[in-house]
This record gives structure tokens, C-alpha cells and sequence, in this order.
């Protein structure tokens, strides 16, 4: 089955939300692009620059719940280490386009040819690691993930003549920034245009899932067994969605890095994997709407908390570990109390077995 | 360089990866999770311990038995309000739920106890053998002059105490002997008349313990703070999953090829890459799971 | 399960309560403040390590700021209007202080930020320089900082300004210092052991390049990762060459366990201490071998070092570290700048922070001075807690560098490099 058949080939599941998904991405991606190549400028309120900034990275991170829950939601791999990826296409592209770094590799080749570099790195990586893994149990795929995610880590720490260390690769371009009339301009066009690209992942998501393929990948999350003994290669099938998964977190990882200027390892630190399981969950795994849902919930929750340090009677040293508690009872709540998350089904995840 | 004075080093490291390692390959096998918060056990315990020493004031092997005690209750306590109503969603719930309990631990330790380290006041002996004659291959000194210091002594004797203790238990005592029926085949268990809620409750109770004794010789090694106990719980989890995951002897080992990886990596690496000796640890746990998913010990042991 | 039948219901009033909560948040959370422009309060803001792997520093660091606000309100404020901080948290993450910084600046509305590590700094410094909001901060000693940052000696032109400036002495700078009398030591050979956080690592970098410099030999260097059980093959392997002293750079609680682990192993030799482990702790941990141990501080031997002393104990009892005398300083810095300016703006701050500070004018310690001496129509230069706080055209200062020695459990002062040695050591164009 080729991709296009597996995207265009049955779409009764999606219905007309795939197409939905699509128009409005791309209205997303012209007024981006108006933006950008126009002279053209939006000034928006100072005081909502920090949920624009927000925003922007809820959309890079939509694209990483939305492969994880692939992966996770669809085909029930559990991949503990998803930030590796973003961080492979992150380096990838900053390595190969930034220009005149502090310490580490920088080649200055052109961004557009980096990107896509950067996302076939990501997906090379996810191909390897799903080829040596993913006949492993569930829980040993968490860990080698797990430990995949914390030895690129230790590299990017330690390599500085490669990776430049703690301080990172710096001076990667800025594509946006450099064509857009002025800042404000700028953020709002990086908002749109990493929306549109979310919503069209999204899109795409719907499509993949919602065709004869998507059936076969729930069939083997529900039970392997039996999906295999009605003649699917079941591995191919979770190789193929461990990859998709990777690609989109590589592709993820570009972006961030022509957005930031910079990358560093505490940009990929464990925390970001641990948000966007924490997102999928609360809204509800094997539903792309709600994994993005659960995870504006906890990226809002997180934004907002930090405005209630005003009105709260303790210390902002208190304050900061309190918050840090409310997100793990959260957590662990949702867990105990809507396994399925808000939105899911808990039929479909299997969850009360 | 002296390998035997880096095999030394490797085995104290091991030792005290093995004793936290054994509880948490213990809530693995019979609870079925992967327990991320267990690094905060570790760290209540060692808190427990200094409070003790501080405090009330007792000596210091009087308050790691308070600790492993305090350990042990503590994480009953978490198990029956966190653990034990979702015993029944699989593994990865539980997984997330102790992700979610790590965080809320670890931060309410910081804002009780606040950031900065607390130490424990011990005096290490050292004691030295330098008479050994060198038996050098290239630039590798097989033997070579060691020494060891009386907590190093103090942390290897308490591992195998603790070896003897559990092996003891899992195949003397009627609690340990069901502990393994229950990590063989828990519906079995269940068949043959087993209260497997109240062999959970011990396996919590053991870990708790164990995870205290762990923290209280971390903290007379290193220091006590908010995160000591986090900083570790990556090579405990390595170290049970080496060893094939359930299995106490499996952890055993497995804690052991994790501390000679450490030691002899940061020994033997060409310069400049000794940072990466952590990475090393982890290199190996993928080899390993490669080769042979069930870990080290694999299937025999758990059969025996 | 149970589940099942009350599904519906359950599901139904988790959103409700979700939704509740969202909303009570919003309208009891959100405050968008008045711009700092006109009269009131004026806000400046604070990213801060309250949690993460630094946290342990920050409490020395806020009561540092708490009691420097105090004294420059009590003194009647900069234009006769209160300072308040409003303090973030960013756990030492990039991720997170990006949106903290944009909070500050955007939202509550910061005219200057006090905060920000280097391993902030410096992947965030194109973001930094598009908020147009000066920052004064403590932190950072990376070498990244040296060329980069301040006015570039033209305060009243903004166009060319990197609106970055530390009130710590860079690591490039006094390491240089602690090289020097490595060397006048007669360490001709030196070992050197390190962390491979940013900060340990830059330390031991500029130690090194200072000490090859002048004609020392690095006879091996080992990197070790923090937060491990014990450091004795990286120590064993450190002394498996030939040398008579060796340099320790990681940060204090690490520093504890390898300074044991030493002195256990019986390796002896001189240690070379990097400056944020001349704490009390580490020589009352590690015991008798420590003494004789040195390190070189910058930032406690600044003019008005003492009665900043005075002044923080009052204020709480937060250990003092090496980045608390420079927290001190870039609030009063600040402060005055606001004071010249005559008007509380951003750019204003950015314009004025080298005028106050650097030489020619009359000498003040305190906001009150320098208040006083700028109402009589004169220029000042502050003289600060941990340097004379005379900034360069990167937004660098120098200062004297302390050497601190252990003995008996504790450290004392043995000498004081003076900041113009210091400065000899450092060509005028590169920092």
C-alpha cells in the first residue's frame, strides 16, 4: 500500500474533518506568508506576547503529541524518549545552517536544504532504534527509548567541539524574523505558520488514521496476535508509525531551531517528554483532536499558574516547587479518575481491561 | 592505572545501585510497574535518617534502622493511596502515576526541608595495601597498590547482608516463596490460595525498606538534598532491567556490570570522553536487551 | 469497572470543574500592569533558579535583592517612587526562561531583568536582544559574555547596544588571577578535574588557557558528570600523572563527595579550588587534608564590601555564595541608573548603566549617595559590594580578586589580588 493510497484511499472514518483540517491549515499558511513576504504589519498587545510565545511552542509540541500518539494511541508503542528525535532534527538543521557558532559544528549551508536534512536524520534515527526495539516487550521499548533519549543527551553535553556543549549551536538563521516587517510581525507569522503546519499534520493524521491503514495499526494495539494471524506483517506496521513519529518530531525539532536562532540540551531535556505524555493523556490518547486539547490544557495550566503567584499568600520560592506539585497531582488524577483521558474513549484504549 | 583499585571502585558503586535495585526489580515483578518515583524513596529515607541523627539525637546505625523502618511504612502508605486502587489499568498508567508522584514528592521534600544539602558527620578509615606486586599488560596494571576505606567496607558489607537477608526470605519464609509464585504466574498464585494484595503490601514494605537503607549510605557518601534520590533512579532502573527484570538476583548483577561500567570507563576512555561514562551504562543496557530481552538472568533464575 | 455506568456523568463534571477552575484563573490571575512610565511602582524583573539544579544558590541571591530593594526604597527610591521585584522562577531551562523573560518584560512590565544564567544567556541572546529590556544580571561567567554585551562605550547611542551586562567577574578574567599564583607557587604541572555543567566547564577553561598562557603544562584533565555516588576512578585516573598541584571545578555538593573521595584515597598534592567552593561547608566536610587548599573569589573584596555584609545578615540567614555580593550590586546599579536617567524606561536604564558606573564622578557605595550627589548636579560612579563596578564596553566589570584559604574547617582571606593586576592580565579589546 502506498502513501498515497493509504492517505487518499478511504476516508470514511475521517469524514470531512481531514478536509477541514487541510483548508484551514492552508488559509493558516497564506496569511503566513502574506505576512511574511509583504510589507505588511500587526501590532498586537504587549501583554499577550507571553501567550503568542506560548503558543508557538504549543504548536511545535502539537506535532510531537501528535506522532507520539501514533505511535502510542494508534499502535500502543510506548516511547519514552520522543524528545530525542526533536532534538536530532533540531541539531541536524542548526549544525548544517547556523553560521559562525560559539563552539560546535556550523556549516552555514542554506536552512531550506537543511530542513528536510533534519527530518530525514530524525526518521534514520527512528528507524534504528524501531529495528533493534520494537520486537522488545512495551515496557523495555519505554526504556531503550528512555535510555536512547539520555545517551544523546550526554553527547550533546560532552561533545562541544561537535554539538558545542551546554552552550548549544548558536546563530542558526532566522528565516522569519529576517523577512517579516517587524517583531511583532514576526511572532504572529511564526504562530500562524507553525499552526497551519500543526493543522495540516493534523490533517494528515486523520487521513493516515482514519484509512484501512489506521484499522490495521488499532488492531494491533487492541491485540498483536491476532492481527498477525490474519496476515499482517505486524512489525513493518509498527516500524512504519514509529518512523512517521520520529520524522514529524525531527521536522518539529527544524522548526524549533530556525525559530529559536539556537539550540541547547536544556531545550530537550526530559521535561518536554513528560509533557506531551502528560497532554496526550489528559485528553485522551487515539484521538488527534484531544491529545492537542490535553496538551493546550497543560501547557495553559503551566502559563497560567505562573500569573497566580500574585495572588497566592507564599513565597515565590514555595510557589515555584507548589507548582510543580500541582502538575504531578494532575497527573496522577487524570490517571486514577479519567483513565481515558477527557475527550477519549475508553473503549478504544482498552484502558479498563 | 591499578584495575584492582577500579574493580573496587566499581563494586562499592554497585553496591549500593544493587541494594535500591533489588526493591525496585521487586515492584516490577509483583506489582507489575515501573516505578519512577522510586528515587524519592530513597531520598525520604536518608532524610528520615539525618533527622534522626540530628534530632533525637541516636547513632548513626540506630537511625538507618529507624530510616529503613520509617522507609518502609512510608511506602505503604504511598502504595495504598497511589498505587494500589490502579493496580488493575497496566503498566503504564502506574508508570505515569509514579512520574506524577516523583514530581510531587520531590518537590514537597523541597519546600519542607529547602534546597540547600545537609551532611552526615563520619569519620572514614582508610586502609591501604600497597605491597602488591605490579602485573602490567601494556599500561594497564592488572594488581598494583589499593585501598579501601571503612565505609566503602561498610557499604559492601551491608549489600551482602542484604543479599543473604532477601534470598532468606524469598526462599525461606512463606511470604517470599509466594512473592516468587506471584512474580512467576500471579493468576496461579491467586489459584493456589495466595492473598496477593497482602503479598503486595510486603513487597511495598521491602522496598521502602531497602530504598531507606540505600539512601541513608547515599547520603553518608554524597549529601542529603531534595534530589539525591532522583539523581540515581536512572541506573537503578538500568541495573533491574540488565538483570531481567523481576528478578532479585538479575538486579544483583546487573547493579554490578552498572558500577564496573562506570568505574572502568571513567578509567580506561581515551580523554576528554569521560563524561560520557553515564551513556556507557545505558549503551550496554541496549546491548544487552538486544541480545537477550530477558536481561542477565533471564528465565532460569525466576524458575528456580 | 464501575466506570462505565457513571461515565457520562463523571466525564461531565470533570469539565465542569476543569472549565471553573480555567476561568477562575483567568479573571483572578491575569493582571496586565500599568506601563512603568509615569508615577508608582517601578518593576524590575527577576528570573530566578528556585528550582532545578542551581536552586541551592538562590536563596542568597533573593535576600541579597530583597535587602538592596529595601535599602533603595528606604532611601527614598529612584525618583522618589518605589521598587518592587517580581520574581520567576526558570529552574536554569532555556525553554522556561524564554517565556518568563517575555512574562517580565510583556506582561509586568520589567524595565530591567536581575537574572539569567549563561546557559540562558547564551542560547536566548538574539531573543534578549529583541526585547529591548536591559539585563543586569549576577550569574553568568561564560566566556560567550566576554566580547558580547553593554553599551560599547557609547551610552547615549542605543543602536549598537548588546543590553547584556554582568556584575560577576568573568570566568576568562579571574581565573586568570588564580593561574597567576598557581604559577608564582611554582606549579609548573597541574592536574585538573571538572563537571560538564556550563559553568564548572568554563571555569576550568579559562583557568587552563590563563595557566598554559604563562607557561604551565596541563599534565591531564578528566570531566566527570555531576550528581554521582562517588568520584573515585575519575580521581584515581586524575593521579595516575605527574604533578604537584590539581584544579577542582563542579559545583559544591559534587565538589563534597570528590574532596572526600580524595581525601580517603590519600592522594594528597595541592587543590586549586574554583571560586564557588570556598564555602564553609566543603572544609568542614572534608576534614583536616583540605587545608592549605585556595581558591581565588572574585566578588567579595568590592569597596563596599563590608557594609553589604552588614546590611544582608540583617535581611535573613540565606549562606552567602559568590553570586550574592554581585546581586547586590546589579540592583543598586540599576537603581542609580533610573536615578540619572530622570525617567523610568528601558532604554533609559540601558543609556545610564554606564555613566553610574564607571570611572570619574564622585565615588558613592549607596543608593543614598548617589541619589544625593546626582541631585547636586554631579556624575558618580558606584563603587559595588563584589567589584568597584566599573563596567566595560562589553558590559563587563573587573575587580579584585580574593584568595581564600582553607585552615581548621573554614576558609580565610590570605590576600587580595587588586583588580589593576587583574586587568593586566586581560587585553583591553577582548572582555
Amino acid at each position: 500500500m502506498s502513501v498515497r493510497e493509504r492517505l487518499f484511499g478511504d476516508g470514511e472514518r475521517s469524514g470531512g474533518s481531514a478536509e477541514r483540517a487541510f483548508l484551514v491549515g492552508g488559509v493558516c499558511l497564506l496569511v503566513a506568508a502574506l505576512l511574511v513576504f509583504t510589507p505588511l504589519a500587526v501590532t498586537v498587545p504587549g501583554s499577550s506576547f507571553v501567550f503568542i510565545e506560548v503558543g508557538t511552542l504549543f504548536v511545535i509540541y502539537g506535532l510531537l503529541v501528535l506522532g507520539l500518539d501514533l505511535q502510542y494511541g494508534y499502535t500502543g508503542l510506548v516511547n519514552f524518549g520522543h524528545v530525542v528525535f526533536f532534538a536530532v532534527g533540531a541539531y541536524t538543521v542548526a549544525m548544517l545552517s547556523a553560521e559562525g557558532s560559539f563552539a560546535g559544528v556550523a556549516l552555514g549551508l542554506p536552512w531550506l536544504l537543511a530542513l528536510p536534512v533534519g527530518v530525514v536524520a530524525a526518521a534514520v534515527l527512528g528507524a534504528i532504534v524501531g529495528t533493534t526495539s520494537l520486537r522488545l516487550r512495551d515496557d523495555f521499548l519505554a526504556i531503550v527509548t528512555l535510555a536512547t533519549a539520555e545517551i544523546f543527551h550526554t553527547l550533546f553535553v560532552n561533545f562541544r567541539g561537535v554539538f558545542g556543549g551546554n552552550v548549544g549551536i548558536l546563530g542558526v538563521p532566522q528565516p522569519i524574523a529576517d523577512l517579516a516587517a517587524d517583531s511583532d510581525t514576526a511572532q504572529i507569522a511564526t504562530l500562524v505558520l507553525f499552526g497551519g503546519v500543526t493543522i495540516i499534520a493534523l490533517g494528515f493524521m486523520t487521513r493516515l488514521t482514519g484509512s484501512p491503514y489506521g484499522r490495521v495499526l488499532r488492531a494491533i494495539r487492541a491485540d498483536e496476535l491476532v492481527t498477525r494471524s490474519v496476515g499482517k506483517s505486524t512489525f513493518s506496521y509498527k516500524m512504519q508509525a514509529f518512523v512517521y513519529g520520529a520524522a514529524l518530531a525531527g521536522f518539529a525539532g527544524g522548526l524549533f531551531a530556525l525559530y529559536n536562532g539556537a539550540v541547547a540540551p536544556g531545550f530537550f531535556t526530559i521535561q518536554v517528554t513528560v509533557t506531551i505524555w502528560i497532554g496526550m493523556l489528559l485528553g485522551g490518547a487515539s484521538n488527534h483532536r484531544a491529545v492537542l486539547g490535553g496538551l493546550a490544557i497543560i501547557m495553559g495550566l503551566r502559563l497560567l499558574s505562573r500569573f497566580a503567584l500574585e495572588v497566592t499568600p507564599v513565597s515565590a520560592d514555595a510557589f515555584a516547587s507548589i507548582r510543580l506539585i500541582a502538575v504531578g497531582l494532575i497527573l496522577v488524577l487524570v490517571i486514577r479518575y479519567r483513565p481515558a483521558g477527557i475527550w477519549g474513549d475508553e473503549r478504544e484504549l482498552g484502558v479498563d481491561s | 592505572m591499578g584495575l584492582a583499585q577500579n574493580v573496587i571502585f566499581g563494586l562499592v558503586t554497585g553496591s549500593y545501585i544493587a541494594i535500591a535495585a533489588i526493591g525496585f526489580t521487586l515492584i516490577y515483578g509483583i506489582v507489575n510497574m515501573i516505578n519512577f518515583a522510586y528515587g524519592e524513596y530513597l531520598t525520604m529515607g536518608a532524610f528520615i535518617g539525618i533527622l534522626t541523627v540530628g534530632v533525637l539525637p541516636l547513632p548513626l546505625p540506630l537511625a538507618a534502622v529507624v530510616a529503613m523502618v520509617g522507609g518502609g511504612l512510608i511506602s505503604l502508605l504511598l502504595a495504598r493511596l497511589f498505587f494500589t486502587p490502579i493496580n488493575q489499568t497496566g503498566p503504564v498508567p502506574m508508570l505515569l502515576t509514579s512520574i506524577g508522584l516523583g514530581l510531587v514528592l520531590r518537590n514537597g521534600i523541597r519546600l519542607t526541608a529547602g534546597q540547600s544539602a545537609r551532611y552526615f558527620d563520619t569519620e572514614a578509615i582508610t586502609f591501604r595495601f600497597d605491597g602488591l606486586p605490579p602485573l602490567s599488560v601494556g599500561s594497564v596494571d592488572l594488581l598494583g597498590g589499593f585501598f579501601v576505606t571503612s565505609e566503602q567496607l561498610i557499604v559492601m558489607g551491608c549489600a551482602v547482608g542484604v543479599f543473604l537477608l532477601v534470598h532468606t526470605l524469598l526462599t525461606r519464609t512463606d511470604v517470599g516463596i509466594a512473592m516468587r509464585a506471584m512474580g512467576d504466574n500471579e493468576n496461579l498464585a491467586r489459584v493456589r490460595g495466595i492473598d496477593t494484595q497482602r503479598i503486595r503490601d510486603s513487597v511495598w514494605v521491602l522496598a521502602g525498606v531497602l530504598a531507606a537503607l540505600a539512601g541513608v549510605l547515599l547520603g553518608i557518601q554524597t549529601n542529603v538534598s531534595a534530589g539525591t534520590g532522583f539523581s540515581q533512579i536512572l541506573q537503578i532502573l538500568s541495573a533491574a532491567i540488565l538483570g531481567g527484570a523481576g528478578s532479585p538476583y538479575g538486579a544483583i548483577a546487573g547493579s554490578y556490570v552498572i558500577g564496573l561500567v562506570l568505574a572502568l570507563s571513567t578509567a580506561f576512555l581515551p580523554a576528554g570522553m569521560t563524561g560520557i561514562s553515564s551513556a556507557i551504562a545505558f549503551l550496554i543496557l541496549i546491548g544487552v536487551l538486544l541480545v537477550k530481552p530477558s536481561g542477565l538472568a533471564g528465565q532460569e533464575v525466576r524458575e528456580a | 469497572m464501575a466506570f462505565d455506568n457513571t461515565g457520562r456523568n463523571t466525564r461531565r463534571n470533570f469539565l465542569k470543574a476543569v472549565g471553573a477552575g480555567g476561568v477562575a484563573a483567568t479573571a483572578g490571575c491575569l493582571s496586565f500592569g500599568d506601563s512603568g512610565g509615569g508615577s508608582g511602582t517601578i518593576t524590575l524583573g527577576q528570573p530566578a533558579a528556585q528550582t532545578g539544579d542551581w536552586d541551592f544558590l538562590q536563596p542568597g541571591v533573593s535576600q541579597a535583592t530583597d535587602v538592596a530593594v529595601q535599602q533603595i526604597n528606604d532611601a527614598g527610591g529612584p525618583l522618589d517612587r518605589e521598587i518592587e521585584v517580581q520574581r520567576r522562577d526558570t529552574a536554569v531551562n532555556p525553554q522556561e526562561a524564554r517565556s518568563v523573560v517575555t512574562q517580565l518584560v510583556e506582561n509586568d512590565d520589567a524595565l530591567a531583568l536581575m537574572g539569567l544564567f549563561s546557559s540562558e544567556i547564551n542560547p536566548l541572546f538574539d531573543f534578549l536582544q529583541e526585547q529591548q529590556t536591559p539585563v543586569v544580571t549576577p550569574w553568568p561567567g561564560s566566556g560567550y559574555l566576554d566580547t558580547r554585551g553593554g553599551d560599547m562605550g557609547t551610552p547615549d547611542n542605543i543602536d549598537d547596544d548588546q543590553w547584556v551586562w554582568r556584575t560577576v567577574i568573568g570566568d576568562t578574567v579571574h581565573t586568570a588571577g588564580g593561574a597567576r599564583r598557581a604559577l608564582d607557587e611554582g606549579n609548573d604541572t597541574l592536574g585538573v578535574i571538572n563537571g560538564n555543567s556550563e559553568g564548572a566547564r568554563s571555569w576550568a577553561d579559562g583557568f587552563v588557557a590563563a595557566y598554559e598562557e604563562g607557561g604551565g603544562t596541563v599534565a591531564q584533565r578528566v570531566e566527570v558528570s555531576l550528581g554521582q555516588s562517588s568520584y573515585q576512578s575519575a580521581l584515581d585516573r586524575l593521579f595516575g600523572s605527574e604533578f604537584s598541584a590539581f584544579a577542582v571545578s563542579i559545583p559544591l555538593e559534587d565538589a563534597t563527595t570528590l574532596l572526600s573521595d580524595w581525601s580517603d584515597g590519600g592522594y594528597g598534592r595541592q587543590p586549586i579550588l574554583s571560586d564557588p567552593l570556598a564555602q564553609n561547608d566543603l572544609a568542614s566536610q572534608v576534614g583536616g587534608d583540605l587545608d592549605g587548599a585556595w581558591a581565588a573569589s572574585p566578588g567579595q573584596a568590592g569597596p563596599s564590601f563590608d557594609s553589604f555584609v552588614e546590611t544582608y545578615e540583617q535581611g535573613g540567614d540565606a549562606e552567602l555564595n559568590g553570586w550574592t555580593p554581585p546581586a547586590w550590586d546589579a540592583m543598586h546599579v540599576t537603581a542609580l541608573a533610573i536615578e540619572r536617567a530622570g525617567e523610568a524606561t528601558p532604554e533609559a536604564i540601558q543609556q545610564n548603566l554606564g555613566p553610574v558606573s564607571r570611572d570619574g564622578g564622585t565615588e558613592v557605595t549607596t543608593f543614598a549617595e548617589g541619589k544625593e550627589a546626582l541631585a547636586n548636579g554631579e556624575e558618580i560612579s558606584y563603587q559595588g559590594a563584589a567589584t568597584p563596578t566599573n563596567f566595560t564596553n562589553f558590559g563587563n566589570v573587573f575587580g579584585p580578586v580574593a584568595i581564600n584559604v582553607a585552615g581548621g574547617g573554614e576558609f580565610s582571606q590570605e590576600e587580595v589580588i587588586p583588580a589593576e593586576d587583574i586587568r593586566g592580565l586581560v587585553p583591553e579589546d577582548e572582555y
